[in-house]
């Protein structure tokens, strides 16, 4: 099977000796949608610029459709990119800024514009085509990007942080046309961000970056519920983390000794065999009910098991229909919990004591 | 209270800016309608008249006033500075090309190009002519030695010139091209150059004017055959007539003749990038 692209142990370091990306393995196969995920400064945008050429390589091998492309210069090879100030051609109009990659393909007239006429069709620019680019909105501008980098067919699209100047409302349309062009078009994406609704929306799978090693390869589900480092549970979603020691483990949950008491989760990384081995309890925002202070323990119990945790309550807010919850353990850790109103109204008091509660099938544990 | 002190001492100072900017040619404009031959650089006026412009163009009886030798020069001038100002922009533009690039000592290449505007004239002008008759053993010519000197005295102006604009430059826009598949050369011709000409414009006019009227470093190294600056000031050491002023006047006329072109150059280059305003702007 060839994948579309390849990274074998793949390397950047500059010239200055410090490592921005290290020994990165990845294999992308065709129409896959991939996100690069991270905080800024993570090797993520260097790793798309290097699949693109900007960049070059300093160790492993880059691979497109199985050819080795390490030393190809950027226009030689069969990918396109989409920038997040769009780096449209300002002295060009729309029509134009579309046909200039096909200019030197050596295409007969006709055909050139029979192509772009297809793509700015598609993308809903044909009324525009004759405008400067500079009267038109951001969404029309990175919609402009879009069929420039497509009307020349890459095998591969690298979008950097496309969305990052379009305001919130328009993001979320572009990022469902987006979605549907790639469908329809078949065509790999390989998109770098640091928001992760976009990632977990958008992508088949989300390569999780932190200080240019990856750490999590997963599809967007799984990412969220399984966890598989310390960095990745605080950076994906809002997640509590209590350390522990292993108390007991089998197929379904383990059970940590924890400064709260014994308190348990998934077992989804089939651990036997780990008595007394650190680990933390990751405690997804969703998974977590708050109760009153003055609940009966034997109902606590009913309810969660040994899963309940004392704290005392900092701040209730009514966002819309939901109620945010801003909760500190005795340890002096903070937890957020959201919860629908209709639940939470007129039970709780700010400055009372309260529990926080959850099933052991809403948690999971991680490795320290 | 401060407007009250404050307002007419910039208006004061204004009014000097101005008077000194200007009041040397407006004495030299009107006293060059003084009556000829027999009037003087010197004020009263005795009659209004054109004498000495039609004197700088042969149309007046023989006098013992010989006709300014300024034609000749006039065309050597022009086309040393036509000659420079195309070789100075073209090395600017390619040397800050190159300053967008991380290399090795680009700081002490940066100075070393810096330098050939800081270097007192006179001093690059005869070393120019030292280099040329003692090392290396040529002639020297207005066309080659001085050529050398005015180009390595304009490059640095154009190169800043550049450097500015190109600091400006959005990457992005070469690096969407490259990723079309267009080859670095045609993204520079078709995308990079139409974004940079209203510097390259700039980088062009700087390198003409300053190259049209050097003096110190064209004095020792042009040789034989003088340019329009020497050719002027070789006609001072005999007897100034107004004939000078009248020059004086119709060069002026010919600098801001010089000046409307490259602002309706500027004017269209800068409305069609109004059109089509940089990008940045909205990001």
């Amino acid at each position: 099977m060839v994948y579309d692209l390849q990274l074998k142990n793949v390397g950047k370091v500059y010239d200055n000796g410090t490592p921005a990306v290290i020994d990165f393995n990845l294999d992308v196969e065709k129409g896959e949608f991939i996100a690069f995920l991270g905080p800024s400064g993570c090797g993520k945008s260097t790793t798309l610029r290097m699949i693109s050429g900007f960049e070059t390589v300093t160790s492993g091998d880059l691979l497109i459709r199985g050819k080795r492309v390490n030393d190809q210069l950027p226009e030689k090879r069969p990918t396109s990119m989409i920038f997040q100030n769009y780096a449209l051609f300002p002295h060009m109009n729309v029509r134009q800024n579309v046909r200039f990659g096909l200019e030197v393909k050596g295409m007969s007239k006709p055909e050139a514009d029979k192509k772009v006429d297809g793509i700015l069709d598609k993308l809903g620019l044909l009324d525009i085509s004759e405008m400067p680019t500079s009267r038109l909105s951001g969404g029309q501008r990175q919609r402009i990007a879009l069929a420039r980098s497509l009307v020349v067919e890459p095998d591969i699209l690298l979008l950097d942080e496309p969305l990052g100047a379009l305001d919130a409302n328009l993001r979320k349309s572009i990022q469902n046309e987006l979605k549907l062009l790639q469908r329809d078009l078949g065509i790999t994406f390989v998109f770098v961000t640091h928001a992760q609704s976009e990632a977990l929306a958008l992508s088949d799978r989300i390569i999780v970056m932190n200080a240019g090693r990856v750490e999590q390869i997963s599809p967007p589900r799984e990412l969220y519920t399984r966890p598989k480092s310390e960095f990745v549970a605080r950076f994906i979603g809002s997640n509590t983390l209590i350390p522990g020691t292993v108390l007991k483990s089998d197929a379904e949950t383990i059970t940590l000794d924890t400064a709260f008491g014994a308190i348990s989760g998934t077992n989804r990384i089939n651990l036997t065999e780990a008595k007394g081995q650190n680990m933390s309890i990751v405690l997804p925002a969703e998974a977590v009910e708050l109760v009153p202070g003055d609940t009966k323990e034997g109902e606590l119990r009913k309810t969660f098991g040994n899963n309940v945790i004392p704290c005392r309550i900092d701040r209730l807010q009514v966002v819309g229909h939901i109620m945010q919850m801003l909760v500190s353990l005795e340890n002096g850790d903070t937890i957020h919990i959201e919860g629908h109103v209709d639940k939470y109204r007129n039970r709780l008091k700010v400055g009372t004591s309260a529990y926080v509660g959850w099933q052991s099938s809403g948690a999971s544990v991680i490795g320290q | 209270m401060e407007s009250k002190v404050l307002k007419p001492v910039l208006a004061v100072y204004v009014a000097a800016f101005i008077l000194f900017l200007y009041g040397p040619f407006f004495v030299l404009a009107i006293l060059s309608f003084q009556q000829g031959p027999e009037g003087g650089p010197q004020f009263p006026i005795i009659e209004w008249s054109t004498y000495w412009y039609r004197h700088l163009f042969g149309f007046t009886p023989p006098s013992r006033i010989a006709p300014l030798p300024v034609g000749e020069a006039l065309v050597r001038s022009l086309t040393l500075a036509f000659m420079t100002m195309v070789t100075a922009t073209v090395l600017g533009v390619m040397a800050a090309q190159a300053f967008r690039r991380r290399f090795k000592g680009k700081g002490l290449v940066f100075y070393l190009i810096v330098l050939g505007m800081m270097v007192p004239g006179v001093l690059t002008g005869l070393g120019t002519s030292l280099l040329a008759n003692n090392v290396i053993g040529i002639e020297r010519h207005w066309w080659s030695t001085a050529f050398v000197a005015h180009v390595v005295y304009t490059f640095p102006f154009a190169f800043l010139v550049m450097l500015a604009i190109l600091n400006r430059f959005d990457n992005s826009v070469e690096e969407a091209s490259w990723a079309l598949g267009v080859s670095p050369v045609r993204t520079f011709r078709k995308v990079t150059f139409p974004l940079i000409f209203p510097g390259v414009l700039s980088a062009m006019l700087f390198a003409f004017t300053l190259s049209f009227d050097e003096f110190p470093r064209t004095l020792f190294a042009s040789g034989r055959d003088q340019t329009l600056p020497l050719a002027i000031y070789g006609t001072f050491s005999v007897e100034i007539h107004p004939n000078i002023f009248a020059f004086g006047v119709m060069t002026t006329l010919f600098s801001f003749a010089l000046l409307s072109v490259y602002g309706i150059l500027m004017a269209l280059s800068v409305r069609r990038a109004k059109k089509t305003a940089m990008q940045e702007d909205i990001v």
